[in-house]
């Protein structure tokens, strides 16, 4: 049973190639930091720090755009804020605008409760709708979970 | 480590496990659809309701990199044998490897990425209960064909991304003056690839803004030497912008085209058509999202919108053919759009259909429903 659902899991959520997860968490916290894989529930939590101090937490999941899923990461810094949010695999045929810096980056700085909705803070691409609903909806749980699993001490 | 190790003792302990999970196979159902009901002024021109579109999309994901789409459409709701109406077709069916995100190789039945609405489709992303006659008339949506080509984001971070195919050409056989070069395309049904055609498209995004450049170039001549001889025989270029800014509340979305036609004269004579020798022409749209105002919490919207089309199958003629002015039209339609989320659409719109002649002209009342998902 524990092995299907880790089957179920794994089967389900893709995983990011570990050269492009490194590489995303060097370009969010710097080149020499380090990071340790936290359990909380069913989740895996990356706990990121460099040398004695604590600099943040980033997770990796998948949310389905419009046929296949769609990898990302979202990272946390110590005060909860949203660091920054990164597209690790993209698979759709369209939508791809949504790795582009330039729509991520207005996800950076948000906190847990913040409303983030497409038309309004988060501002659409047409041709990509799909994919922005879908990771904005995702960005949102994300960060929520990140937060209060923070909060709660059950990651630190 | 955890993964194989997992897979070895599942496959040992329950081998009546799908080997779709095993491979990460997924398959996944979608659709759009539409119902329009239009009134024209103008004697017998009853108000017509018809099912216009219903469309299924099937994709399937191989593995991480390599992917099956297809969208399968019944237009007019039925078709029926011996009577007219009706169509049932493939709109698209390829298959897509992903070599990275720089490079995709796709191959089979593709969309020509032209303009706005040929790729993008799906009634809850445009206004109007119709498409616009522009994409129509002018760029011949759906445009689909088969071929093969490469797409992808230009690495760099620049916002820029490509589509670039070599696809079978359109047949000049099919080409009148009213619709263009509408019928001479061949939509995947046994097409003849005497005039390879290329076709392609860059595009440049930005959060609210999405700016394209497209074109096609190829033959359209097919086996009729005397409408001319050679892969590019009877040429048909197509250079198209396109611009949408989404700005909040507010709006906007122009395109133009440009289509040249050479050997029109012998296209003419062969086939006894009165074609241009240059399609030209765009439109303009503005929409307000109206609960900005009144509702600024709500996730609705509300878009009132107004579109100028103005386009000309006859922007040039060849020798042999008398220019006429009906066939330079313009349409103005004005409308509301409701979308009680971004992918339902309520639609009702009046259209305003004139033409430089003044001749058989006439408004349109239309109200509609689209959906995606």
């Amino acid at each position: 049973m524990i092995a299907l659902t880790l089957l179920l899991l794994t089967a389900q959520n893709p995983a990011a190639p570990p050269a492009k997860l490194a590489a995303s968490i060097a370009r969010l916290f710097g080149p020499d930091a380090r990071s340790d894989t936290l359990r909380v529930d069913s989740a895996r939590v990356l706990r990121v720090s460099r040398g004695d101090s604590l600099l943040g937490f980033a997770q990796v999941g998948n949310v389905l755009g419009k046929d296949q899923p769609i990898t990302f990461l979202v990272a946390i810094d110590v005060a909860d804020r949203l660091k920054d949010v990164d597209i690790l695999v993209y698979r759709e045929s369209y939508g791809g605008e949504v790795a582009y810096e330039p729509w991520r980056k207005q996800f950076r700085g948000h906190v847990a409760g913040d409303s983030l909705r497409v038309g309004k803070e988060i501002r659409n691409i047409s041709g990509a709708t799909i994919s922005v609903h879908a990771v904005t909806l995702a960005v949102r749980r994300m960060l929520a979970d990140l937060t209060a699993w923070h909060r709660s001490g059950a990651i630190r | 480590m955890r993964k194989p190790l997992a897979w070895g003792l599942l496959c040992a302990l329950s081998p009546c496990l799908s080997r779709s999970l095993l491979a990460q196979e997924r398959t996944t159902v979608g659709g759009y659809g539409e119902v329009h009901y239009t009134n024209a002024t103008g004697p017998n021109t009853p108000g017509i309701a018809n099912l216009a579109r219903f469309v299924v999309y099937l994709a399937h994901g191989f593995n991480d990199r390599l992917a099956f789409r297809s969208e399968l459409e019944v237009e007019n709701a039925k078709l029926e044998g011996g009577k007219a109406g009706g169509e049932v077709s493939l709109e698209q069916a390829y298959l897509d490897y992903r070599v990275a995100d720089a490079l995709t190789i796709r191959t089979g039945l593709v969309l020509a990425p032209i303009g706005i609405i040929n790729e993008t489709h799906e009634p809850p992303t445009f206004n109007g209960v119709g498409r616009p006659g522009f994409d129509h008339d002018v760029i011949p949506t759906t445009w689909r064909e088969i071929g093969i080509g490469a797409v992808g984001t230009i690495p760099g971070g620049a916002g820029l991304a490509y589509r670039v195919y070599l696809v079978n050409g359109l047949k000049a056989e099919g080409f009148d003056a009213v619709e263009g070069i509408r019928e001479g395309r061949q939509e995947g049904q046994n097409a003849s690839f005497t005039n390879p055609s290329f076709t392609g498209r860059l595009e440049w995004a930005r959060p609210g803004l999405k700016i394209g450049g497209s074109f096609w170039y190829g033959g359209s001549a097919d086996t009729n030497t005397a409408v001319g001889t050679g892969t590019f025989a009877a040429p048909v270029t197509l250079l198209s912008a396109d611009a949408r800014f989404d700005l909040g509340a507010l709006a906007l979305r122009g395109v133009i085209a440009n289509i040249s036609i050479g050997d029109a004269e012998a296209v003419n004579t062969v086939f006894g058509q009165s074609i241009g020798s240059r399609i030209a022409g765009g439109y303009l749209e503005g929409a307000y999202d109206v609960l900005h105002l009144l509702a600024p919490a709500s996730s609705q919207r509300l878009r009132a919108f107004a579109r100028y089309e103005r386009y000309d199958m006859q922007a040039d003629v060849p020798t042999g053919v008398t220019r006429d002015p009906s066939l330079a039209r313009r349409i103005t339609t004005m409308g509301l759009t409701y979308k009680p989320t971004w992918n339902v659409a309520f639609k009702g719109d009046y259209q305003l259909v004139r033409n430089a002649a003044g001749v058989g002209e006439y408004d349109v009342l239309s109200l509609g429903v689209g959906y995606q998902f």
